[in-house]
């Protein structure tokens, strides 16, 4: 038995590689189908995302409106595609944030240690005394609703966790002896933490950030649902669903539906890239 | 007597936490923008109008005045009165709180058999077809907007087959249900009143279908990963070697040892389900705490904030503590 095992191992590890690779390119490739068809919106639609039919509110899908108009003469299919630069586009540059602010915040913590890390993760733990979406809800209401403070609710709400997983990897690589080395021939804090133990604390963040970006979204729809995020008439797949919700129970399907699909599907593609990133570092470590 | 000490000690340590979580609420909602006072009053009130509702609910007073007052409150169980409504914030949460408790526990329930039953499946026919279906599905129930499903729920049980009743309201007023709890289907069972219970559960099916849905997906995966671990292990090894029956396999050494790790997990399930519930009352206007927070929230009614994101937050971290305890009590090897 002992003897099959290594083989056996490396033929997983294999297997386990290849595997991620899959969730990857998929991941990925849905990722970029839904930002390129966000860029070219314009090439692909003869409407405006704002703009108004004046020949009919919720005229059902047909030949001029391939997936109908809202309540408000608005053209579905435009506006789907336009959705996603604010849906991409907040998600993404507010798990970034996150990312940097909470680096920033660990590093220094984990780093330091002493009452400095004691204030920080003090600090952390109330953040994280609530569930994600409850934190963004309450900021949201606060601070109100432009895209900026959107991308910052999304950065607020994020940083802890980020802050608590890089602290507990500074903790691990500053007792080193790399670091002890670079400390003892004299090299300053910064320089020692960006050239030595940022660059190594790193693993985690980079597994966790693509699958963060898929809940931002989901949060950030969530809350224009709730008429906290992205307002109509500005196109977002949220806000969409929010204006269409009341078309439901009248059996007029093509103003929620569709915006509530894409969602799904980019968020996956989200999924999957994290899912893929996360298997391939475990192949790694095997 | 262990686990005594172990709850009072950790019961101790939440103490800071929410005196932060109190803290940090009551600067916030009065430091940002937006006011209770102009919300109630209408465009045309006077200044003088305002000074006087603002005088009424202490609002005059000085921050720190205010802050003594409202924690003196705390301390003695009261939570102050709500600005829009005029009543007791802790009597309405009695009131909010039962429909609410009601779709988180079905839900959760649900959520937690299936998981098992499906994780463990699938973790013995790991990478064959099957198997592939449930972590396909898991990984589009975890990408799924609770909202939009509760939407496309209502569109093809209410809209299009007619099944379910519409989403609004939680029981048929005709069936005169009395209420004790606030827990619809509960009070129907106390009160023996069967049609009330019919039309309790007939409207529980879609939102506590939408919430099990999204909440069973993170579940699933770790249920999953943690039987692959313990079939993989050496104890299940070396009893699948001493020829044990499959029953015994599954009870004795599978299913206990992947139960053992459901706990923690389970907590922080709960979590995400607390903001998930608001969106689902949302979505079928259930009128229970989330859709009573929100409005809060969207009034800036400052007693009625710092309530519920007390409660939330407790909740919060007692699941947590009543994980550690059941892990504890599930796992010899934990030590508390």
């Amino acid at each position: 038995m002992p003897e099959v095992m290594p083989e056996t191992v490396v033929v997983g590890a294999a297997r386990a590689g290849r595997f991620a690779t899959v969730l990857i390119v998929t991941g990925s490739a849905i990722l970029a189908v839904v930002a390129l068809a966000a860029i070219v919106a314009p090439l692909l639609t003869g409407w405006g995302p704002t703009e108004i039919d004046p020949l009919g509110t919720l005229v059902p899908p047909g030949p001029g409106h391939p997936l109908g108009t809202d309540a408000n003469g608005m053209d579905v299919w435009s506006r789907l595609l336009y959705a996603g630069r604010l849906d991409l586009g907040i998600a993404v540059a507010g798990v970034a944030a996150a990312v940097v602010a909470g680096t920033a915040l660990g590093l220094v913590a984990g780093y330091l240690g002493g009452w400095v890390d004691d204030v920080l993760m003090r600090v952390v733990d109330v953040f994280q005394a609530f569930p994600t979406f409850i934190l963004a809800l309450a900021v949201a209401a606060l601070v109100g609703n432009g895209t900026g403070n959107l991308i910052a609710v999304i950065a607020a709400v994020n940083a802890p966790a980020y802050a608590r997983l890089v602290r507990a990897e500074v903790r691990t690589v500053r007792e080193s002896s790399f670091v002890a080395a670079s400390v003892t021939s004299g090299a300053s804090t910064f320089g020692v933490l960006w050239r030595h133990v940022l660059p190594n604390s790193l693993t985690p963040v980079r597994v966790i950030a693509p699958l963060n970006a898929g809940w931002a979204m989901l949060t950030l729809a969530g809350l224009s649902f709730l008429g906290l995020g992205v307002t109509v008439p500005a196109a977002e797949w949220g806000a969409m669903i929010s204006l269409g919700s009341p078309d439901v129970v009248a059996g007029r399907w093509w103003t929620s539906v569709p915006p509530g699909l894409v969602l799904l599907i980019c968020v996956l593609g989200f999924s999957l890239l994290g899912e893929g990133l996360q298997e391939r570092a475990e192949a790694k470590r095997r | 007597m262990r686990i005594a000490r172990f709850v009072g000690r950790r019961l101790l340590q939440l103490i800071p936490v929410l005196l932060g979580v109190v803290v940090l609420t009551f600067l916030l909602v009065r430091v940002l923008p937006g006011d209770p006072i102009r919300t109630i009053l209408g465009p045309n009130a006077t200044p003088e109008d305002a000074a006087a509702a603002r005088a009424r609910y202490g609002l005059d007073q000085p921050m720190v005045k205010q802050f003594l007052d409202y924690l003196g409150g705390l301390v003695t169980g009261d939570l102050g009165t709500s600005i829009q409504s005029g009543t007791s914030v802790g009597a309405e949460i009695g009131l909010r709180i039962g429909p609410t408790f009601e779709l988180v526990v079905l839900a959760l329930a649900v959520a937690l058999v299936v998981a098992v039953l499906l994780g463990v499946w699938s973790a013995r026919h790991a990478d064959r077809a099957g198997d592939h279906g449930v972590r396909l599905a898991a990984l589009v129930g975890n990408s799924m907007p609770e909202f939009w499903l509760g939407l496309v729920l209502i569109l093809v049980g209410y809209s299009v087959l007619g099944w379910f009743p519409a989403p609004s309201g939680r029981v048929d007023p005709d069936t005169n249900l009395t209420p004790l709890t606030g827990a619809d289907l509960l009070d129907a069972a106390l009160t023996l009143n069967g049609p009330a219970f019919g039309s309790a559960l007939a409207h529980l099916i879609l939102p506590v279908a939408t919430l099990s849905i999204v909440v069973v997906a993170p579940l699933l995966r770790s249920v999953r990963a943690s039987a692959l671990e313990v079939l993989h292990s050496e104890p299940y090894v070396a009893a699948t070697a001493h020829g044990l029956r499959g029953r015994t396999l599954l009870r004795g050494y599978l299913l206990r040892a992947t139960l053992a790790r459901l706990p923690s997990l389970a907590a922080l399930v709960f979590g995400t389900s607390i903001g998930s519930t608001v969106l689902v009352e949302y979505v079928f206007s259930w009128q229970g705490f989330g859709q009573w927070a929100l409005r809060g929230l969207l009034y800036r009614d400052y007693p009625v904030v710092q309530a519920s994101v007390l409660v939330i937050a407790f909740c919060y971290v007692v699941v947590f503590l009543i994980a550690d305890v059941v892990q504890a009590v599930l796992d010899p090897r934990v030590q508390i």
